[in-house]
């Protein structure tokens, strides 16, 4: 059979609003070309035309299961650039909300896994566990996944009471949960034939293609901007960074599995160690940083989001350039998906973790 | 008057009991059941309010929805083989009904030859998903279907040879004297190879978790079923779900005992029962498992149940002499 | 073997389920329990606002901050004296816009906006999305009363009882 050319467009309940190219022979993948775009909304330019503070909504709104990711880098760099100094209260309580922000993410992450690989009960589970932090959130923040809580200078609001208990309560119904799926999902014979030895990104070739989160870690570089470059209170908060060796779609799965882990032990150490005092400092609403560029980097659910800032001094930024993980992701899935079978397309895209919102931005 | 009762009562039993009128009901319990125990499964409820007791009634009000969706037959589409399929497959599924007694007094059509004449009609069913993959003149259709295809083809020969099994113990083809040959001991404790061969190529047939790769969504869309809706789709839909039926009564017949039980229990009741508990065992794995790809398949299919088959064959062989 | 035994183990965790308690909450029968609104910088709920015409002295602050943000309020003349407010305007928020920060909460001064946990907008028409003033002075309906429960081994929604309710305004 001649060469087929697959559209696995936009309008496919399998690749969100992304496309993908798919030269198939047979049932063999000659070429994978990813097609981005479809939800360019230019968010870097917007961005310009809004004060500080009023860019947070807009920015978290492109990753909004993971909100909190991207904000927080942002937020990182206004700090940097407008000399403002974060109370240490606000800085557990950022570290704490990020945390929380990684499992919701990882959890989706893994629902969305198992619509991929056709797994229903995969796709409900996390989902609903999912709920209990998401309700733990809303009780914090206000809002169930754009919480527009991060500002420069701390946190918009105080914990509520009652919350450290609540928090402590979701951690231990997660951790019941995580054996259940090891059960059902990560040592399930047929999940470990669908995803061990597919999509292998060597060491050498993730360093080289550039990929970012735990798509490196699961080729074995220990790369973290929370302990390579560590901010807010990373740096007095004991945890591991996953890191799993074989490089195929097995590994990047338990390293996100295990990122669940070490982020439900950070949770509980912030509970245990959160100082009091004010959570967030003393700045004046609409900020007019320094002339000056800034860069700061953060580790949200997908990998390391950097942004670099330049300001001339006015109320709104110059220029706002967002390095989003999806997007440093992208040169993966050409290389990893040549030689491949058609079925372990789903397998090696949504082993990524590529979100095609964030990516356009 | 005499002329007259044969062929009524005949009439009654292909429309009423046991054939389309209760296999279409017990095809709607069916559905029903499937998604609640998936439900409770995975920590939810299922449907809920379509009918007084949790939701009951919704096969049929999807099947209602169904009907009044408009039936869209891609333009380059060749119509004819397009709309045979869907029928094509139901008759497939319904004509094997005719062969499956549910007790000795209820059978449509009794025949010496049953279980040869339903794997026949059976290894048919490529056929039908072909036409149905070429008709609908789409790339995701053909994919779709050319693994439908692959797979009916392979998993159709372990369960051939798997029910060979079950004819040598018995030593007759007709499924009447097979249950027959069950009163002292059910066959799943005489070939438990045999009968779990026969389960995973059943569960191939019927492209069910975790041999779905056919319609594997996120690949190939809804693979050879992509172009059809409205009826046309619920047509596939009961085709496939009467063959599901069909094929637990088989395995019941087959490795169960059929209709054997203690008395007070009428013996359709008996099977009744059975094939129930058939059903609740080829549904879990929906729950539990993922798809496989479609080479490890068939590389399941040819390199593990082909050879289990064969041996279960060998071994009955030898046990069928000793006996005898 | 052990590959026997991973089949196992998976099938059993799916029949562990089948007897641990549903995690759905039967909306619109029950609903659930949301008590405080968001009121800076309190945490609370961020639902619709409720303005207290009062307080509020139609300083348009709260217009400012939404300008860049949702461009949802919009300052409206309202007819009859209020001591505080000369120019007699108040906002009024279009709910088709608003993304619900609560920034403007945060930025007005005299505390006259804050929001409630009333989440259920949805309406036929766009225009009824615009509310008014005086539809933001109601207060909001009273919260529902199932109760998200979390413990150790369940996650699930407690059913209200189904006792006379004191309305919460």
């Amino acid at each position: 059979m001649s060469e087929l050319v697959l559209n696995v467009g936009p309008q496919h309940p399998g690749s969100g609003h992304f496309r993908l190219i798919i030269h198939v022979d047979g049932d063999t993948i000659t070429k994978a070309i990813p097609d981005p775009g479809y939800v360019h909304r230019g968010i870097e330019k917007q961005a310009e035309y809004r004060e500080y503070l009023q860019n947070i909504p807009l920015l978290e709104r492109p990753v909004i299961s993971d909100s909190n990711g991207s904000v927080y880098a942002y937020v990182l760099a206004v700090e940097r650039l407008a000399g403002l100094k974060v109370p240490e209260r606000a800085q557990y309580i950022r570290v704490l909300m990020a945390e929380l922000n990684r499992m919701m993410s990882h959890l989706y992450w893994l629902a969305i896994y198992g619509i991929f690989l056709g797994h229903s009960t995969m796709f409900m589970w996390p989902f609903g566990d999912r709920e209990v932090l998401i309700d733990l959130a809303q009780r914090a923040m206000g809002q169930r996944l754009t919480y527009s809580f991060f500002v420069p200078g701390g946190v918009r609001s105080d914990l509520p009471d009652g919350f450290k208990d609540e928090a402590l309560r979701a951690m231990e119904f997660l951790g019941g949960r995580l054996p259940e799926y090891d059960s059902i999902f990560v040592s399930n014979p047929l999940f470990l034939d669908r995803t061990r030895k597919v999509g292998i990104l060597s060491r050498e070739d993730a360093i080289r293609l550039g990929v970012v989160g735990p798509t490196l870690r699961g080729s074995g570089v220990d790369a973290d901007a929370r302990k390579d470059e560590p901010y807010d209170a990373y740096d007095r908060i004991e945890f591991d960074v996953a890191t799993f060796q074989d490089g195929d779609c097995y590994s990047r799965a338990r390293v996100r599995i295990e990122e669940i882990k070490q982020s439900m032990r950070i949770v509980k150490q912030v509970l245990e160690s959160i100082p009091s005092g004010p959570f967030r400092a003393k700045s004046p609403s609409v900020l007019n940083p320094q002339r000056g560029n800034v860069y700061a980097r953060a580790e949200a659910a997908r990998g390391t989001y950097a942004y670099f800032l330049t300001s001339l001094g006015r109320r709104m930024p110059y220029r706002l350039k967002i390095s989003s993980p999806s997007f440093r992701n992208l040169p993966a899935f050409e290389f990893l998906m040549k030689g491949s079978h058609l079925a372990d397309m789903p397998t090696i895209y949504w082993s990524l973790d590529y979100w095609p919102l964030e990516a356009d931005r | 008057m005499l002329g007259l009762t044969e062929p009524l009562s005949n009439l009654l039993q292909i429309l009423v009991f046991p054939g389309l009128g209760f296999a279409l009901t017990f095809v709607l319990f069916m559905v029903w059941y499937e998604r609640k125990l998936l439900a409770k499964v995975q920590v939810r409820v299922g449907p809920l309010y379509a009918g007084r007791f949790e939701g009951i009634l919704q096969p049929i009000a999807d099947f209602v929805k169904l009907l009044f969706k408009e039936i869209i037959v891609p333009k380059q589409a060749d119509r004819f083989l397009f709309m045979l399929a869907p029928t094509f497959m139901m008759a497939l599924s319904v004509s094997i009904l005719a062969l499956i007694p549910l007790s000795p007094s209820n059978v449509i059509a009794d025949s010496n030859v049953a279980i040869l004449v339903i794997i026949a009609v059976l290894s048919l069913s490529p056929l039908a998903i072909v036409v149905a993959a070429w008709a609908s003149n789409n790339k995701y259709s053909l994919i779709g279907g050319l693994r439908a295809l692959h797979q009916t083809t392979s998993y159709a020969i372990p369960l051939s040879l798997s029910v060979l099994g079950v004819v040598l113990m018995s030593g007759s083809f007709s499924l009447m004297s097979i249950v027959e040959s069950q009163r002292n001991a059910w066959f799943i404790m005489l070939q438990p190879l045999g009968a779990i061969v026969f389960f995973l190529a059943a569960l191939a047939e019927l492209e069910r978790v975790p041999f779905d790769i056919p319609e594997a969504e996120t690949e190939v869309v809804m693979g050879w079923e992509t172009e059809y809706s409205g009826i046309n789709y619920g047509i596939i839909m009961t085709a496939a779900y009467v063959k599901f039926y069909a094929l637990a009564v088989l395995f019941t017949e087959l490795f169960l005992g059929g209709w054997l039980g203690p008395e007070p229990v009428p013996p359709a009741l008996w099977t009744i029962i059975k094939t129930f508990f058939v059903i609740t065992l080829m549904m879990i794995p929906r729950g539990v498992y993922p798809r496989l790809r479609i080479d490890q398949m068939l590389r399941l299919g040819w390199t593990r149940l082909l050879p289990l088959s064969l041996v279960n064959i060998i071994i009955s062989l030898v046990a069928v002499s000793f006996m005898a | 073997m052990s590959k026997l035994g991973s089949h196992i183990s998976a099938i059993q965790s799916g029949f562990k389920h089948l007897y641990k308690r549903r995690m759905t909450l039967r909306y619109p029968e029950s609903k659930l329990e949301i008590l405080s609104g968001y009121r800076y910088p309190l945490a609370g709920y961020k639902g619709r606002h409720v303005l207290s015409m009062e307080k509020c002295t139609g300083c348009s602050i709260c217009e400012l901050t939404c300008r860049n943000i949702a461009r949802a309020i919009k300052m409206v003349r309202v007819e009859g004296a209020s001591p505080r407010n000369k120019k007699s305007i108040f906002p009024q928020i279009d709910y088709g816009y608003c993304v619900f920060c609560g920034f403007c909460v945060d930025a007005c001064v005299f505390s006259a906006l804050t929001m409630t946990p009333e989440y259920e907008l949805a309406a036929y028409d766009k225009q009824q999305l615009i509310y008014e003033p005086k539809m933001l002075a109601a207060s909001p309906p009273a919260s529902g009363s199932a109760r998200f429960v979390v413990t150790k081994s369940a996650a699930y929604h407690k059913k209200p009882k189904r006792t006379p309710e004191i309305n919460q305004a």
